[in-house]
């Protein structure tokens, strides 16, 4: 967690002072808010609404607050087939959020086009836009999606630069 | 039970018979596959076959179900059968007053893509059309709004004619960000 | 409300709406042209998820298509997956075990009440209603856990396989989908209390959205939104399918096409699904789930795997050229789709591969018809009637 309790004797100020750095205060939050911006297309959207309603819940995990304004959010689920038709949406959508900004691709067909090796279909979404997490599974489970997000909590934790950030440096 | 059927036996020819009757010039063949009847008909008089048998009381096809076309420049016989004519376009009616299907098909060659369009007689020809021209190239005359509809707008190409190729020619790995309209 | 100031203004304001937005399920989008609050015009676009499936069964054998279609209409793939099957079995003039057919029957059925509850889930949501949603999924996640078992996963199934299924029910299938189908009219009673006399509701679908019957037809509205208007056409009755004809059902049905009856259409419908699977189950026969025709049906997998003749059969079966080839010839099935007519045309070449395969959606025709259903009405009315239709974008894009 990054943050340390001072003081193990007797006194006043036991265990109530927390020493830490603004980075790790900042990335504490931010781990526990994350606001989705739901891009979903296809079957994936299916289990992504499965993951948000009653038996999943992901508001266990901080992320329910599902923004479909790519303004006020800051972690973005990709989650179905990309056509040629729909990625430039997409990636106007993904200049569109805030920095910092995580990209969780989920699905073979968001990952790298799936079973679709077609004309239409864009062959994995990291050749536009950078992504942080990918889910396999055609469509992955809500545990996976759960899973996915708890990776993308790890990472702002550890206090890693997201893949958008990274590629603006490199 | 061989009653029943043989009102069926009856009904079914009744289309034929029409036909025969009335545009006998426009049949370019005729048969009975799997319980539907199917018609091949002439560009041409294709439009006033349709509207024949869309408003005919007795027939009453009154349900477009689909148009498409089928590209046979890779299938020989179907390609000999009808002058070498590269499409086939592939009506899908439905009587509800019936409750029979017919299918009526159009060949249409590669030097003259035009045919005329259904949209005055069903509106739902409209998008059924447009993909068909999308997809395959077929104009179809005096449709009202002759756009691509799956495709972006500046796409090159007919993607399901066969000499298309499933991957594409490249479209999926270079396209103009700036360019698309959003 | 209507011809208030803001149709004084005599302004015409375009708003894009889609292809991300909440309320567009997917990638759907329409430009509205606007005056004040008023629809002057709504201009549908398609084709933002489009993925060459036609294109892509010309390219796989029959078996393998099957896969393709889960993910055509992802509300409910056990339809897609039958509605195929069929087309390819008519095609090949083969008929499957009377177990099957009725296996097949209770899958569509169930998948009918899975759709039907997506839709009435998101439906509601678009118009605020936060516990519907909440309400159908838990229905659904217990219909998942039925599919999962039964076929191996929740949502892309391919359960189905050219002269059978890919295995008979499991042990117990039959107790937990009585469970379900003796518990769910209560459950969805629950929403009947919710929604059916609710005021907000009423408001905002009575009379909204409407079309008449002769311009249903017209422009090819098929399932729900046809029936919605006063049409009592199902296939599953005019041209009864894989068994249909032995079970009974009542064909629900409107009067003013409005989104409100096409609400009370689907919901009735839930209900008589619920009676079919309920007679399916009293009579399901016993026997064999596979055809026994060594050139079509796969062996069982404990054959494949285990002795050496299965394991040629199963080769043979996969091999190109030695599979399901169905004799030279085109045909058109169509099956009664939660949506509404789904067709598949498929013209063969004698090969193991279609030389053309054409999927006739409902959803493609209902989104067309859109424009006729919101010109005239008000701006809000947009989500409340594009949420009726249920278009789905997989199958309206293919």
């Amino acid at each position: 967690m990054g943050l340390d309790f001072v003081g193990q004797g007797a006194g006043e100020t036991d265990g109530n002072i927390i020493t830490t750095t603004i980075d790790k205060v900042v990335n504490w939050g931010r781990k526990n808010s994350l606001w989705p911006m739901p891009f979903g297309t296809a079957c994936c959207a299916i289990e992504m609404m499965a993951t948000l309603a009653s038996k999943f819940d992901l508001s266990r995990f901080g992320s329910e607050a599902i923004r479909f304004s790519p303004r006020q959010s800051d972690l973005l689920i990709v989650s179905g087939r990309i056509s040629i038709k729909m990625m430039p949406v997409l990636k106007r959508i993904y200049d569109q959020m805030p920095d910092p900004k995580w990209v969780i691709s989920m699905g073979a067909c968001a990952s790298c086009g799936g079973v679709f090796d077609t004309y239409t279909l864009i062959q994995g979404v990291d050749q536009f836009i950078p992504v942080d997490v990918y889910i396999p599974g055609c469509p992955p489970r809500p545990e996976d999606l759960i899973d996915a997000v708890i990776q993308v909590q790890e990472k702002i934790t550890s206090g890693a630069s997201p893949k958008g950030v990274e590629a603006v440096y490199e | 039970m061989s009653e029943e059927k043989e009102v069926e036996e009856q009904s079914k020819p009744l289309v034929l018979e029409k036909l025969e009757a009335n545009h006998a010039d426009a049949l370019l063949a005729q048969d009975e596959s799997r319980g539907t009847v199917v018609v091949v008909v002439r560009k041409e008089q294709a439009y006033a076959v349709l509207e024949y048998l869309k408003t005919d009381p007795e027939l009453a096809y009154t349900f477009l179900v689909d148009v498409t076309a089928v590209d046979n420049s890779q299938m020989e016989s179907e390609l000999m059968q009808f002058d070498y004519a590269r499409f086939m376009v592939v009506y899908q009616l439905y009587s509800y007053h019936g409750q029979c299907r017919l299918r009526v098909k159009v060949p249409v060659h590669e030097n003259d893509l035009s045919i005329p369009s259904v949209t005055p007689l069903w509106r739902g020809a409209n998008w059924l059309e447009r993909e068909t021209y999308d997809m395959f190239g077929i104009n179809f005359e005096g449709h009202p709004d002759l756009r691509r509809i799956l495709m972006p707008d500046d796409f090159e190409g007919h993607p399901l004619r066969k000499d298309y190729p499933l991957r594409g020619r490249g479209e999926r790995e270079r396209f103009n960000f700036e360019k698309q309209n959003v | 409300m209507q011809g208030g100031l803001e149709r004084a203004t005599g302004e015409k304001m375009v708003l894009n709406f889609g292809p991300q937005h909440p309320a567009t399920h997917g990638t759907l989008r329409i430009v509205l042209e606007l005056d004040g609050e008023s629809v002057l015009k709504a201009t549908p676009h398609a084709g933002y998820l489009h993925t060459g499936f036609e294109k892509l069964g010309e390219h796989l054998d029959y078996n393998q298509y099957i896969v393709v279609t889960d993910r055509m209409n992802y509300l409910s793939p056990l339809s897609n997956n039958f509605g195929y099957v069929l087309a390819v079995e008519q095609l090949l003039g083969i008929e499957v075990t009377k177990r099957c057919q009725y296996i097949r029957i209770l899958m569509a059925e169930l998948s009918r009440l899975a759709d039907h509850l997506l839709w009435l889930g998101t439906a509601a949501l678009d118009l605020g209603a936060f516990s519907v949603f909440l309400y159908s999924f838990r229905e659904r996640e217990k219909l998942y856990s039925i599919f999962e078992k039964t076929t191996g996963a929740r949502l892309t199934t391919s359960y189905t396989r050219v002269g059978g299924v890919l295995r008979d029910l499991y042990d117990g299938c039959e107790a937990d989908i009585q469970q379900f189908v003796s518990n769910f009219p209560k459950a969805l009673k629950e929403t009947h209390t919710l929604l059916t006399k609710n005021r907000i509701w009423m408001d905002r679908t009575k009379g909204v959205g409407p079309i008449a019957a002769d311009a249903a037809v017209s422009y090819g509205l098929t399932g729900p939104c046809l029936r919605a208007t006063g049409i009592a056409h199902d296939i599953r009755k005019a041209e009864p399918y894989s068994s249909y004809d032995e079970v009974t059902f009542d064909v629900p049905v409107g009067t003013n096409g409005d989104a409100y009856d096409r609400y009370l259409v689907r919901m009735e419908e839930m209900i008589q699904s619920c009676g079919i699977v309920t007679q399916v189950l009293d009579n399901i026969p016993d026997g064999p789930v596979n055809l026994e025709d060594n050139k079509i049906t796969m062996p069982d997998k404990s054959d494949a795997y285990g002795h050496i003749e299965g394991l040629i059969h199963h080769f043979k079966v996969v091999m190109d050229g030695h599979g399901v080839q169905p004799p030279k010839g085109d045909h058109y099935c169509a099956t009664e789709s939660p949506n509404g007519e789904l067709g598949f045309y498929i013209v063969s070449d004698g090969s193991g591969t279609a030389y053309r395969i054409r999927i006739r959606p409902p959803s493609f025709l209902h989104f067309q018809a859109l424009p006729h259903m919101l010109e005239g009405g008000m701006v809000s009315d947009t989500v409340a009637v594009l949420g009726s239709l249920n278009v789905i974008a997989g199958e309206l894009d293919r």
